[in-house]
């Protein structure tokens, strides 16, 4: 029999070594999926790569695709941290590209150097809001955020598509397609070096959430929010407050991710460009470790793989649903590594009792 | 009498990185046979404890059960082996029953007969007199009761080795009586019986002592042939006298406490109309059995209990605006009653524990984290607390039970300028450091703080207060002067007496 034992810690190294093993039972298990599905694995896996990473552009498309990965991801790393479980990333993604075309609906003809920060600060006001919300719920009424933040997510995802569909918002004479116009070109995120300005909102947003959460007196209360408010309370913390704090920041976050998807890439609103950001998001923090940096680091490798996974789906007969589906397996394989980095197998007798 | 023990323990080891808890450490328990564990905190008595009772898996040795070696991978392997634990530190879950807790885990078979579960655990309770309901929800017991929750644990599973870890810790006076008459008992039935205490006076009820210092065993005493002096000496090295404490000549009021009640929707109040006034430099004793309104009326001053009426004020100012971290930031330092689930935060580092609650001011340099200060601050508690910890980044929950108060108490030390309000802060250390608390107490005192202490010892609180004031039930009894009174004459108003002429 084999039985497993707790362990009380495991070294870094050790850590490491089991997440390593972890994506690479992950990819194997991909590889039999691919199989399965009749194709051919090195065809599949060689067009898969050659569409992640095969030149410059495709370089370039994969970390564009990474960009609103990352600040899902983090802004599920903040809410997470805090012991708050927010599953709303999703419709405050929605919410914030929503806030801020609306703010660009406002500021018709305004120059960008007005329109562009007026477009980012409304989206993230309303991922926020959105956010914010869900977390007066719960400390004001007790409601559980998992449940408020999900019913949150359709009722934003239809209040869009309400939008769009025959509603204010929609492109005149379209009605093939549920979108809005293009969005003009002064409210667009401006390029550097071959990515939009989300690119560097990125990096800068992984960097200060891992320096608020290591470095500051919020960081602090929300590392413990996560471990004991119990004890946090009895030491004069304001528990309420730090929960709205933790997940406005985690909104405004999820707001970045539809700001850089409508701003940055389409240029125009349309509900399937943000469709799975914020689900994606979720997985990719946990898989991150809920460590920023690890968060961006994940988000590179979600961005390359669906992005490269268009390119497959385009050159072989791999469906590109596919890649949804080694993501998943990578999340389940990752969590368990994380679970048994906490045991250790022991062979031999099931119990102790002499049999 | 000794034909074969019961539970035989050869060279047991358990290390937890570089700390070895337990080194091969080796002792028998006979059937009828109380054997308690004694040394310092932080010698390994716990971890030699969740050893034998499945909750770590050794590194190394054996346990002989019955002549028969035996390995647990869970707890309830252990239950269901025969050996069962109270713990220092529950294992309960908050969200189930009582009944639910004591039958989980541990049935076999697919289901439970919570109808005869029942019947059975009310007998139990019956037998033995302790009154808990088995559908009440752990997480409304009090700590006291949750002693009992686990006892009824094992006693429900007829555990043929039982191991109490410390439990009269979170007991009073009368609790702890009863608790060893249930001793004496399971003795007289053959239980094979382990007790884990720092109290000389339960120690030396024992039938047999081992002696324990940095995971390993330096003595083993038949308790009739030692003396609590040698006891002392060979856990610590040294001899602990007690000291006397002389009274000191207060100062102008400090703390004042006037009417303060807390009404409970359908209930007798929680507390009932409570007034008392602290001068500086004064110990104010709380004497009363445990669950009498000690812990509320704490929190309330402290600000954590929002109370129905009354008022509170310190030198003069009124904290009713004020929250939590207001009134700390007047100089109030709390040690609550719980000091793993109130008083620290597990997954927090010692130095982090040590800047929580003044990590917006005092540990905070602009907008980030003064950790500079911070590592200063968790190694002057180190030093000055001797916790046993490799380093001040040891996360608090790997402690021992008497070094995580310590870290408590160090904070809460610091943070006393004017007032302390001192719940039990002596509960779970050992006798070499607790006259050493003994000492910062009246050295608080000295300094012009109002000190708000509570003890089960009352030996103690005659000992440390100028006044003791008796809770019953909510209410203050009387108010008694600490050099004239008695503790028969406390003892009556805790049994709820009122003082004739105060
Ligand atoms: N889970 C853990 N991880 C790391 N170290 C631990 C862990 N549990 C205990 N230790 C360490 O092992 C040593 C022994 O701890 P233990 O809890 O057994 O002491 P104890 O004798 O019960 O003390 P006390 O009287 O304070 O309860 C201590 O140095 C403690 O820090
Ligand atoms: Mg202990």
């Amino acid at each position: 029999m084999i039985a497993f034992e707790r362990r009380e810690s495991a070294g870094w190294i050790a850590q490491a070594i089991a997440y390593l093993l972890a994506i690479a039972a992950g990819l194997l298990a991909s590889v039999v999926l691919i199989t399965i599905t009749g194709a051919d694995v090195a065809d599949g896996l060689g067009a898969l790569w050659q569409g992640a990473f095969g030149d410059a552009e495709a370089i370039g498309q994969s970390l564009a695709a990474a960009i609103p990965l990352v600040f899902t991801g983090l802004a599920t790393v903040v809410a997470f941290r805090a012991g708050i479980w927010n599953i709303g990333q999703e419709g405050q993604v929605f919410a914030g590209a929503m806030a801020g075309y609306w703010m660009s609906l406002q500021l018709a003809g305004a120059p960008a150097i007005v329109a562009v920060p007026a477009v980012v600060l409304a989206s993230v006001a309303g991922g926020a809001a959105v956010a914010a919300l869900c977390a007066v719920l719960k400390t004001r009424f007790d409601v559980n955020e998992i449940i408020s933040t999900m019913m949150l997510n359709y009722i934003i995802v239809y209040l869009l598509s309400y939008l769009l569909a025959g509603g204010p918002w929609i492109e005149a004479g379209s009605t093939a397609y549920h979108q809005t116009p293009l969005i003009a070109d002064t409210f667009r995120l401006p390029e550097l070096f071959g990515l939009h300005l989300g690119a560097p909102l990125a990096l800068l947003a992984t960097a200060a959430v891992a320096l608020v959460i290591g470095r500051t007196p919020l960081g602090f209360e929300l590392r413990g929010l996560g471990f004991n408010p119990v004890a946090l309370r009895y030491k004069g913390v304001r528990v309420a407050t730090t929960i709205v704090m933790a997940m406005a920041i985690s909104g405004a976050l999820s707001a970045l991710a539809g700001v850089s998807e409508v701003f940055g890439i389409n240029f125009r609103l349309r509900a399937e460009v943000l469709n799975g950001l914020g689900y994606t998001g979720i997985i990719v923090g946990m898989i991150g470790a809920l460590n920023p940096w690890g968060t961006l680091v994940a988000a590179l490798a979600f961005g390359a793989m669906a992005n490269g996974a268009l390119y497959m789906s385009v050159l072989t007969d791999v469906p590109s649903a596919l890649v949804p589906a080694m993501q998943g397996i990578l999340l389940l394989f990752v969590l368990g590594a994380a679970v048994l980095t906490r045991y250790r197998l022991r062979f031999g007798r099931k119990d102790g009792r002499h049999g | 009498m000794q034909r074969q023990p019961v539970l035989s323990v050869r060279g047991l080891t358990k290390t937890f990185g570089p700390v070895r808890a337990n080194d091969a450490v080796s002792f028998d328990v006979g059937a009828g046979e109380l054997v308690c564990l004694f040394g310092e905190n932080g010698a390994g008595k716990s971890t030699l404890s969740a050893c034998l009772a499945g909750l770590h898996s050794p590194d190394g040795g054996e346990i002989v059960l019955n002549g028969e070696p035996v390995r647990f991978s869970t707890a309830a392997d252990a239950i269901v082996a025969g050996i069962a634990l109270v713990h220092q530190h529950f294992l309960l879950v908050d969200d189930f029953t009582v009944l639910e807790n004591i039958v989980l885990g541990h049935e076999r078979g697919l289901f439970v007969n919570y109808r005869a579960a029942e019947k059975k655990l009310r007998a139990l309770c019956r037998r033995y007199g302790i009154s808990v309901r088995p559908d009440a929800r752990v997480g409304d017991l009090t700590v006291g009761e949750r002693q009992w929750v686990e006892l009824l644990k094992a006693l429900y599973h007829e555990a043929a080795v039982l191991i109490l870890d410390e439990p009269t810790a979170t007991l009073d006076l009368q609790e702890s009586r009863k608790l060893f008459r249930i001793i004496d008992e399971l003795k007289t039935a053959g239980v094979a019986l382990v007790l884990i205490s720092h109290s000389l006076a339960e120690v030396m009820r024992s039938d047999r002592v081992v002696v324990l210092r940095q995971g390993r065993v330096v003595g083993e005493r038949a308790t009739s042939e030692t003396t609590p002096q040698e006891l002392t000496r060979l856990m610590i090295g040294r001899e602990v006298e007690r000291k006397h404490r002389g009274s000191s000549r207060p100062g102008r009021p400090c703390l004042d406490v006037e009417h303060v009640t807390i009404r409970r929707p359908g209930g007798a109040p929680i507390l009932d109309d409570i007034s008392f006034s602290v001068a500086e430099g004064e110990i104010f004793g709380l004497a009363g059995v445990a669950g009498n309104g000690q812990k509320p009326l704490m929190e309330a001053i402290a600000g954590v209990l929002p109370f129905s009426s009354g008022r509170v004020l310190i030198d003069g100012e009124l904290l009713a605006d004020l929250d939590v971290h207001g009134i700390q930031k007047l100089g109030v330092g709390h040690i609550p009653e719980d000091r793993l689930s109130e008083g620290l935060v597990g997954d927090f580092s010692i130095a982090e524990n040590i800047a929580l609650g003044s990590h917006r001011d005092v540990f905070a340099d602009g907008h980030f984290l003064n950790r500079g200060a911070i590592r200063v601050a968790a190694a002057v508690a180190i030093a000055d607390y001797q916790i046993a910890a490799p380093s001040a980044e040891t996360r608090a929950r790997a402690l021992s039970g008497g070094n995580a108060q310590r870290v408590v108490l160090a904070r809460e030390l610091a943070a006393a300028s004017r007032v302390l309000l001192a719940n039990q802060p002596t509960r779970g250390l050992d006798v070499g450091v607790i006259e050493y608390i003994h000492d910062r107490l009246i050295e608080k005192r000295a300094a012009g703080c109002a000190v708000v202490l509570a003890s089960s010892e009352l030996e103690d609180l005659l000992n440390l207060s100028d006044r003791i004031g008796v809770m019953f039930q909510g209410r203050l009894m009387g108010i008694v002067d600490a050099r004239s009174t008695s503790i028969e004459e406390i003892g009556l108003m805790m049994a709820g007496q009122k003082r004739e002429a105060a």
